[in-house]
């Protein structure tokens, strides 16, 4: 179902986010629609889940690239070149060049990001970020955190059947909704935090306040190649961005 | 190796407890802490845990010695500070509900076995072997790549011993261990603790129950609101008469009062299931471990008490959802006093049919007892003083009149119960659906169940209960139904 | 009298790194007054791509900072109870979604956060928050900073008594509601083209079609929906907080030295009626 892991997980979400910011660096629809062609599209259709990363590109993107469309379509007071003037609305060329530039980047954004989050291991970064030495209280709140999300979920599902169970039917005014929603968190909240509490007792029985480096149980899988080549992309981008930004201010 | 002097301990509000407690634990014991409710019992676990509340505002008076050390409290600010980390290494806990013992930062048994090793630093490869060790001696190697989060209640509970265990303490506490699991299930837990006693670690239990079966040579400390009353060998803390303190043994039949003897069925029919097909949409499964149904026929009179019957993942828990709506069957049809289940939203059926959860905290959220009380009859339809008039009554009938105002979540488990029970009645509805109602119940309250249950069908009301407590079972219900696979399976009939 | 069993009577207190917060809260602040002083020359094309990447690394990096800065100074008791806060942020959304509410309600768990264990926890919440989420929908990641602000508003707001009294919370939740929409605004436009859902987007096209520039626009818009999102959160936590166990609260040592609950009704004097009427 998955696809063969080459990259560490830290390399791999490094190498998107540097993507992104070459993306922003450039600022042009051309370099935008070559990286979605040329890079998304393939990473996606390699990642060996194509549908579900396909999916979720166009249920966080889709909604958003649409709206974008009609406001800029529509409303952009600076555009000069009227193509269509619909009363207090006006398509201009300069505001659909605007919103096709803002969508590219959206869309490069999301299916970059995307794409690395959803072929991530989730423990495999932990135990990278744990070998490489980072803060253990980060690395404990970030991992907590993405445990607890699928809990939390099942657990507000079990609740909102309990409370059904005992009378609760949500009604259809904001109040009503209002008042299923704090039937359904106070009783999970409470939980959480009873769980909390006791995961403190446990945390302390545990060493977490040790100060000794934390290690991991899982083998590190980051090498010292990948190291350097993080450093690579990281100075690259750096010398090109600046570059990019510079150069045509000095040049005049 | 480690004794505790308690000459008392209390929350700033509260009556004091644990008054002139003494318990000595010697290598290689099994010791049953026995109590009902509030009766002290996790206190005293989380005292010998090296807990003494000091940052929740409880003050306790007494001295541990641990190893030879020992550790005087006078309930000053000045006390000393018990070092989590140095104790747990000598004394392993593990806290009533798996769930906050889990880091959930690990995503299997292996990680979360090793998270307290890993926060030492100890190497990788130490971590390896050190974990292997332990897992082998609680049978857990086949699941250390499994996520901790997806593990059976008995899976569950070994891997936090485990945890507990992975730096080799040399006594392990542990409080109410066997709570919700089912006879296979607590039956593993029992065999990975008598291993570890076999390694000559000293097992504390804490139990609201004496337990059925125990190693041999197991020592009793019995408490009753937080004052000893029985010191000695489980074999003859039996014949102790502990009854009047409110501990029974697990496995004893209710005490029925001889003049409740449930009727039996008499009058209409309140529920009807035909031939009930249902499996849970693909998405869905990893959710609640729950079975599919299968061709499932049952039918209940006014006056009828049935016990629904099975191992984990039978269709227990599906089936008593089919009586409220929760789950809607695939096939066949599910009637309710001869009007069909359909597309009514389940708030509506709570009226008819009242529902006791195995996890009953999921229910409660209100900040008094008496409001959490009078959402369901005022939910269903009942003008607001006649609510609160219903609900002081059940609070009665379950005997917590005396807590109408305090917060449900400043309750014992077992008050939260007879809480949410308490919402049942108060709703009145006919029919009444309860999933293991006796889990981690004490004798008395048990006995009340019981009583409670029995009257209501008495009254021409029906129950159905999916249980693991045969004893409760035959003692309460007219007849039983064995689940297997989503089936019914054809079984004799106990009378009572 | 010191034993391997006990811990010495001197708290070992971690100093907070002052200067990461400083630099982190200057960057965040610089950012905000850069984005707000150069966007004239925004939407004529040309600064696009410094706005854009300033926004990213200023609000990021800023965020990034604050949290290198709180994280090491919190003690278990608040670590604990951020990840509960960061997984409710996201599956309140959800629920929200389900039971079909019209707004997102995506800073219930800050907030939650910042009233039991204080700004710093608040705002390490909120940043984190962002961060994870940006996993799931890559949005959320640039609002990182805003999201920290709220948590670090609200603590504040927690701490000199914005709780203590119901009503006083959605009057804190309409001020932090505004700061939060003001903060957002430049980070939606530049990164995004103000880009959103279609209630959000309707709101600045109005305001688009009366001619404001876009930043202004989308400042107007955030300071409205944020505003009301904020309230409509701060009620809610305050109802909660109200709700939980003394018990659950007084595990805190913030919400126990602060006070930042007033009197509770459903203690031996029960109150009557006032706000009492969920049910209702």
């Amino acid at each position: 179902m998955r696809r063969r892991r080459i990259y560490n997980p830290l390399t791999e979400l490094l190498a998107a986010v540097l993507l992104v910011v070459l993306v922003l660096v450039v600022n042009r629809w051309e370099f935008s629609l070559a990286v979605l062609v040329l890079v998304v599209v393939p990473a996606v259709v390699s990642s060996g889940r194509p549908r579900q990363i396909g999916l979720a590109v166009a249920v966080v993107a889709g909604p958003l690239l649409l709206s974008s469309l009609l406001l800029h379509g529509l409303f952009y007071p600076e555009g000069s070149t009227v193509l269509a003037d619909l009363g207090p609305a006006r398509v201009t060329a300069e505001g659909l060049s605007f919103a096709a530039l803002m969508g590219l980047r959206m869309s490069v954004f999301t299916g970059v990001l995307l794409t690395a989050a959803m072929t991530l291991e989730v423990p495999e970064l932990l135990a990278t970020m744990t070998h490489r030495g980072w803060n253990r209280k980060l690395v404990f709140v970030v991992g907590s955190a993405v445990g607890l999300i699928p809990h939390v979920a099942l657990r507000a599902r079990q609740i909102t059947r309990a409370q059904q169970a005992r009378g609760l039917v949500v009604g259809r005014g904001p109040l009503a909704r209002l008042r299923a929603l704090l039937t359904v968190t106070t009783p999970l909240v409470i939980g959480l935090l009873v769980d909390a509490s006791e995961r403190n007792h446990m945390l302390g029985a545990r060493g977490f306040s040790s100060t000794v480096a934390r290690t991991s149980y899982l083998p590190d899988t980051d090498t010292p190649g990948q190291r350097i080549a993080r450093r690579v992309m990281l100075a690259v981008t750096a010398v090109f961005s600046t570059a990019w930004l510079i150069l045509p201010v000095v040049t005049g | 190796m480690i004794s505790i002097e308690s000459t008392s301990f209390a929350y700033d509000d509260g009556a004091p407890l644990l008054v002139g407690v003494t318990l000595a634990v010697q290598p290689g014991e099994y010791v049953v802490v026995a109590g009902a409710s509030a009766s002290g019992k996790t206190t005293l676990a989380r005292l010998l845990a090296g807990q003494t509340g000091a940052d929740a505002g409880a003050v306790f008076r007494g001295a541990v010695t641990l190893d030879g050390e020992t550790i005087r409290f006078d309930g000053a600010p000045t006390d000393p500070r018990i070092d989590p980390a140095a104790w747990s290494a000598r004394v392993g806990f593990v806290a009533q509900g798996a769930w906050g013992q889990l880091s959930m930062m690990s995503a299997s048994v292996g990680e979360e076995i090793a998270f307290g090793p890993s926060n030492l630093g100890v190497p990788t490869d130490q971590l390896r072997s050190l974990v292997a060790d332990v897992a082998a001696a609680l049978t857990l190697t086949p699941l250390l790549n499994h996520d901790p989060r997806r593990l059976s209640g008995g899976q569950l509970q070994r891997t936090v011993i485990a945890a507990a265990m992975a730096q080799r303490p040399a006594v392990l506490v542990l409080d109410e261990p066997f709570q919700g699991l089912d006879d296979d299930s607590a039956q593993d837990v029992a065999d990975a603790l008598e291993v570890l006693r076999g390694a000559g670690t000293a097992i504390v239990v804490c139990e609201p129950m004496l337990p059925r079966a125990a190693p041999e040579g197991a020592r009793v400390l019995a408490l009753a609101d937080g004052r000893p009353v029985f010191d000695g060998l489980l074999t003859d803390a039996r014949g102790a008469g502990l009854r009047r303190y409110g501990i029974g043994t697990a496995g004893d039949p209710p005490r029925l009062d001889p003049a409740s003897d449930p009727t039996g069925p008499h009058g209409r029919e309140l529920v009807t299931l035909r031939g009930v097909g249902f499996s849970y949409p693909s998405g869905r499964r990893g959710d609640d471990r729950s079975a599919c149904l299968a061709g499932v026929d049952l039918s209940l009179h006014a006056g009828e008490i049935v016990a629904l019957r099975g191992s984990n993942g039978s269709g227990k828990s599906t089936l008593l959802q089919h009586l409220n709506g929760l789950c809607r069957a695939d096939a066949g049809s599910v009637s309710l006093a001869g009007v069909p289940i359909l597309r009514q939203p389940t708030g509506a059926l709570a009226a008819c049919v009242g529902f006791l959860f195995q996890d009953t905290d999921q229910q409660l959220f209100e900040r008094t007892v008496l409001r959490e009380v009078s959402y369901g009859p005022f939910a269903a339809g009942h003008r607001r003083d006649d609510a609160v008039r219903r609900a002081s009554e059940a609070l009665e009938r379950v005997g917590l009149g005396a807590l109408e105002e305090a917060h449900p979540y400043e309750l014992g488990f077992v008050q939260r119960r007879l809480v949410a029970l308490a919402s049942i009645i108060a709703t009145g509805p006919a029919v009444w659906a309860l999933d293991e109602p006796t889990a981690g119940l004490d004798d008395p309250a048990r006995t009340l169940l019981a009583a409670l249950v029995t009257a209501h069908a008495r009254g021409g009301g029906a129950v159905v209960l999916a249980t693991h407590d045969e004893a409760f079972a035959r003692a309460v219900a007219h007849r039983s139904v064995r689940l297997e696979g989503g089936r019914i399976m054809p079984e004799d009939h106990p009378s009572v | 009298m010191s034993s391997s069993l006990t811990l010495s009577t001197e708290p070992t207190a971690q100093r907070p790194r002052r200067l990461l917060v400083a630099l982190g809260g200057a960057l965040i602040v610089a950012t905000y007054l850069f984005l707000v002083i150069v966007q004239p020359a925004e939407i004529a094309g040309g600064m696009g791509s410094v706005a854009s990447l300033v926004s990213l690394f200023g609000f990021l990096g800023g965020g990034a900072l604050l949290v290198g800065g709180i994280l090491p100074t919190l003690t278990t008791s608040s670590l604990v109870v951020m990840p509960l806060g960061i997984a409710l942020n996201i599956a309140i959304g959800q629920i929200a979604g389900s039971l079909g509410m019209q707004i997102y309600l995506d800073a219930i768990g800050t907030v939650l956060v910042a009233v039991l264990a204080g700004p710093a926890a608040g705002a390490a919440t909120g940043a984190l928050s962002n961060a994870i989420w940006g996993l799931f929908n890559p949005f959320a990641l640039p609002f990182a900073a805003g999201a920290a602000l709220i948590g670090l508003l609200a603590g504040l707001a927690a701490k000199h008594g914005a709780f203590r009294r119901v009503y006083l919370a959605p009057l804190a939740g309409l001020v932090v509601g505004a700061i939060g929409g003001l903060v957002a605004a430049p980070v939606a436009v530049f990164m995004f083209g103000a880009a959103g859902t279609f209630g959000t987007n309707a709101i600045i096209a109005v305001f688009r079609s009366m001619g404001d520039k876009l930043l202004v626009a989308a400042t107007k818009q955030g300071l409205l929906s944020d505003s009301v999102d904020k309230i409509v959160v701060f009620v809610v936590v305050a109802l909660i907080v109200y709700a939980l166990p003394q018990r659950a609260v007084r595990q805190f040592p913030f919400a126990r030295t602060y006070r930042v609950l007033g009197a509770r009704s459903g203690e031996r004097t029960a109150q009557p009626a006032a706000g009492n009427d969920r049910v209702a």
